[in-house]
């Protein structure tokens, strides 16, 4: 899986668990979760259990952080880079 | 403790003795041991009453040596024994040994300006038939409710809400700003209620109806006149303040209990009580199964050293759904959180044990910064003054230590804190609250949206503030900001007041006293919140008064399941009925299509973080509310009244 699906993946993910009872709202690939308000602490430990069934990530302490999962196209490209298939997780 | 209502007219066409009877009987829960009435002309009095000081001699409407001034009465005024001698002295002369008849003549006495001696919690209302006025006051922390509306320029209040509608002179209708207040603060903010025209007397405040109109005004105000350094003597200072709030309220002809929640400040409580009360102590704790709410282990530790006769209401999977809609109807107002549902059971359990006044410990965290919430402000504003740190925003790791250890670091656990808001902004210190809380009206009708749409209520928070905020230090501008938003509408309303008189049982407040206040506001901050440990000066007075444990606690919120409490995994059954599409649509407050994803992820086991926590059990309790008091508003809850102690009536003859 590219990250271009793993994107769309997610994103579609996002909008169902996270968005659901927004339906007019539009996400951008580089719109800020949590600023945004999309997702919170809480949030981000359900997404975090996502990459894990979905692309089978683990996610590491370290790595919960917003370079890696801030946004739609953050998320994206770590999951690609853990699963060997795109650039690296910054840390 | 008890109940009252009444009406007065702007002409003297009488007031319907049955009209008043209806009213008590939408009461009686608060008052089962009596009641009263007073039909005149232009005023009419109801009263219920819960008999606690001269049981004999207290009943209600009762009046002065000439019938001139004439009360309707709830709560008590601990000192009354002071201010009796006071007014004997001055030439009173009384008829009963009850506080009630204190306050008449205090007001002969000293006018309005008898609001500013009396130590209590109450409410009331007196009328002054020299003056044709109505004198309505409540205590200065807004522990007794009082509600009112203005009809066709007549007045019409009471205890609750309901027996305003039940005179059938109230019309029930939403009020969405108040509503919207309730999704942002938790509770509407006084004089503002969730209903349309209906008002809170604001907690310190009094009005006074004459001639067709009502002016309101406030005896009280908080202030935090803060030192610098904390006083000599201080923390026996403390103890004698703690010490006589205690004794002054275990003033009673009944047994006192006490409420025992395993934490610092009710274990403070009760062991005062259980050293100055004349009666072996009973005290009452609630349970969870559920090991991350439950806090048995101090409860029994304490219950131990103190001897007391210990009850347990255990909260069973189930209990908490089958009492909501009750919880509701008595509450008044939509909820943010299930955690009343306890303290109406716990409440019941009281009553049944045959006792009817109890003590607790609710107004320490406040005015000693007990809260979380405080611990936080101290942190963002730590970390804000360096934002270049990196190891300053990790102290966030040990705020809320009871949450999911996981959810409590990283980015965005940080992040949420330190973006919530600037320091120049006066709601500061809530801003993450307010924010998280407001999330709820994601799932707002769009009709109820678009009414919404002018309406902002942290700019009429700001703009309520008194102009002396802004020379208050951060913590006691978080401190007062508790007290305003939360304290007085929800704590001590929803899930004080409200749940324990559900089942005629009054909870008194011995950290609300307000000496106790007012020599806590005086303190520097720093004697409260030490470093990132809450209640400082409180643990050290606590030191030999409580077991070891208990005195160096943690603080841990009182909290109740929320969606477990409605899904296993299935709804429970008037969940699923309520939060159909079609009664959903009729009530118009929420999004039908947004509350049937919350309950697909309620029931797929997912929901698990505050925000769909908070946004179900406001829909649930939004729904049955408007459902209680508004859709089937004209199937009222009849109440039974038994026949009146005291029927008092002159003037016209009004119509049945």
């Amino acid at each position: 899986m590219d990250e271009s699906a793993i994107l769309t993946r997610t994103r579609s993910y996002v909008l169902d668990t996270f968005l659901y009872m927004r339906p007019g709202f539009t996400l951008g690939d580089h719109d800020r979760l949590l600023q945004r308000g999309v997702i919170d602490s809480m949030g981000v430990m359900e997404l975090i259990g996502f990459l894990r069934s979905e692309f089978d990530v683990v996610v590491a302490d370290e790595d919960i952080t917003e370079q890696n999962l801030g946004t739609l196209a953050d998320i994206a490209r770590y999951v690609a880079g853990k699963r060997g298939n795109g650039t690296p997780a910054r840390g | 403790m008890c109940g009252f209502a009444g009406l007065a007219r702007h002409e003297p066409r009488g007031v319907a003795a049955g009209t008043l009877d209806r009213m008590a009987a939408a009461l009686r829960h608060r008052g089962p041991d009596g009641c009263g009435r007073y039909a005149g002309p232009r005023v009419g009095l109801a009263h219920v009453r819960l008999s606690i000081i001269d049981v004999v001699g207290g009943a209600q409407p009762l009046g002065n040596e000439d019938g001139s001034v004439l009360i309707v009465y709830n709560g008590e005024v601990y000192n009354y024994l002071e201010l009796r001698e006071e007014l004997a002295a001055a030439g009173h002369r009384f008829r009963t040994r009850s506080d009630t008849e204190v306050l008449v003549h205090a007001y002969e006495q000293w006018g309005t300006a008898m609001l500013g001696r009396l130590n209590g919690q109450f409410a009331f209302a007196l009328y002054d038939r020299r003056t044709e006025s109505v004198f309505l006051a409540r205590d200065r922390f807004g522990v007794r409710p009082l509600f009112y509306s203005v009809v066709r320029g007549d007045l019409v209040f009471a205890s609750e809400a309901k027996a305003l509608f039940a005179s059938g002179e109230v019309e029930p209708a939403p009020d969405p700003v108040g509503l919207d207040q309730v999704f942002t603060f938790w509770a509407a903010r006084p004089p503002r209620t969730v209903f349309r025209g209906v008002r809170s007397l604001e907690p310190g405040g009094f009005a006074i109806w004459r001639d067709g109109q009502l002016r309101c005004g406030r005896y009280y105000e908080l202030e935090y006149p803060e030192a610098r350094d904390e006083p000599a003597g201080a923390l026996s200072a403390l103890g004698d303040l703690l010490g006589t709030g205690v004794a002054l309220r275990l003033r009673s002809d009944v047994p006192v209990g006490g409420y025992l929640s395993g934490g610092l400040d009710s274990s403070i409580t009760c062991s005062l009580a259980a050293r100055e009360s004349p009666y072996a102590l009973r005290t009452f704790s609630v349970t969870f199964d559920d090991p991350r709410l439950d806090e048995r282990e101090f409860q029994l530790l304490v219950a131990r050293q103190l001897r007391s006769q210990h009850f347990i209401q255990a909260i069973k999977p189930g209990d908490v759904a089958a009492v909501f809609p009750d919880v509701v109807w008595h509450a008044e107002s939509p909820l943010v959180r299930t955690a009343p549902a306890p303290m109406y059971l716990l409440a019941r359990l009281t009553r049944e044990h045959d006792i009817k006044v109890v003590l607790t410990g609710e107004g320490s965290d406040e005015l000693f910064l007990g809260y979380d919430l405080f611990k936080e402000t101290a942190l963002r504003l730590f970390c804000l003054r360096q934002p270049q740190s990196r190891s300053r925003p990790r102290l966030f790791e040990r705020l809320y230590p009871y949450l999911d250890p996981a959810a409590r670091r990283g980015d965005f656990w940080r992040r949420f804190f330190l973006d919530a808001g600037t320091t120049d902004d006066p709601l500061f210190s809530h801003l993450p609250r307010f924010s998280l809380t407001s999330r709820i009206k994601d799932f707002y009708a769009g009709d109820l949206r678009a009414t919404l749409s002018g309406a902002d209520p942290l700019e009429e928070l700001r703009a309520s503030l008194p102009s002396r905020f802004a020379a208050w230090s951060p913590l006691n501008r978080a401190a007062y900001l508790e007290m305003v938003t939360l304290l007085s509408p929800y704590l001590l309303a929803a899930q004080g007041d409200r749940m324990s008189l559900a089942h005629g049982v009054e909870s008194r407040y011995p950290f609300l006293d307000h000496r106790l206040f007012e020599f806590a506001a005086r303190l520097p901050t720093s004697s409260k919140l030490r470093g990132l440990r809450e209640k400082a000066i409180l643990r050290r007075w606590a030191r030999d008064q409580v077991p070891a444990e208990v005195q160096q606690r943690p603080k841990q919120p009182y909290r109740a399941p929320d969606i477990p409490a409605f899904f296993s995994p299935e709804p429970v059954e008037y969940v699923r009925e309520i939060l159909n599409e079609a009664n959903l649509a009729r009530s118009g407050m929420f999004e039908p299509r947004a509350v049937a994803g919350l309950m697909r992820r309620c029931q797929a086991g997912v929901a698990t973080g505050f925000r769909e926590n908070q946004a179900l059990v406001a829909i649930v309790s939004a729904e049955l509310w408007h459902r209680q008091f508004i859709t089937d508003a004209a199937q009222v809850r009849p109440g039974r009244l038994p026949v009146p102690d005291v029927a008092l009536a002159d003037g016209v003859a009004a119509p049945a």
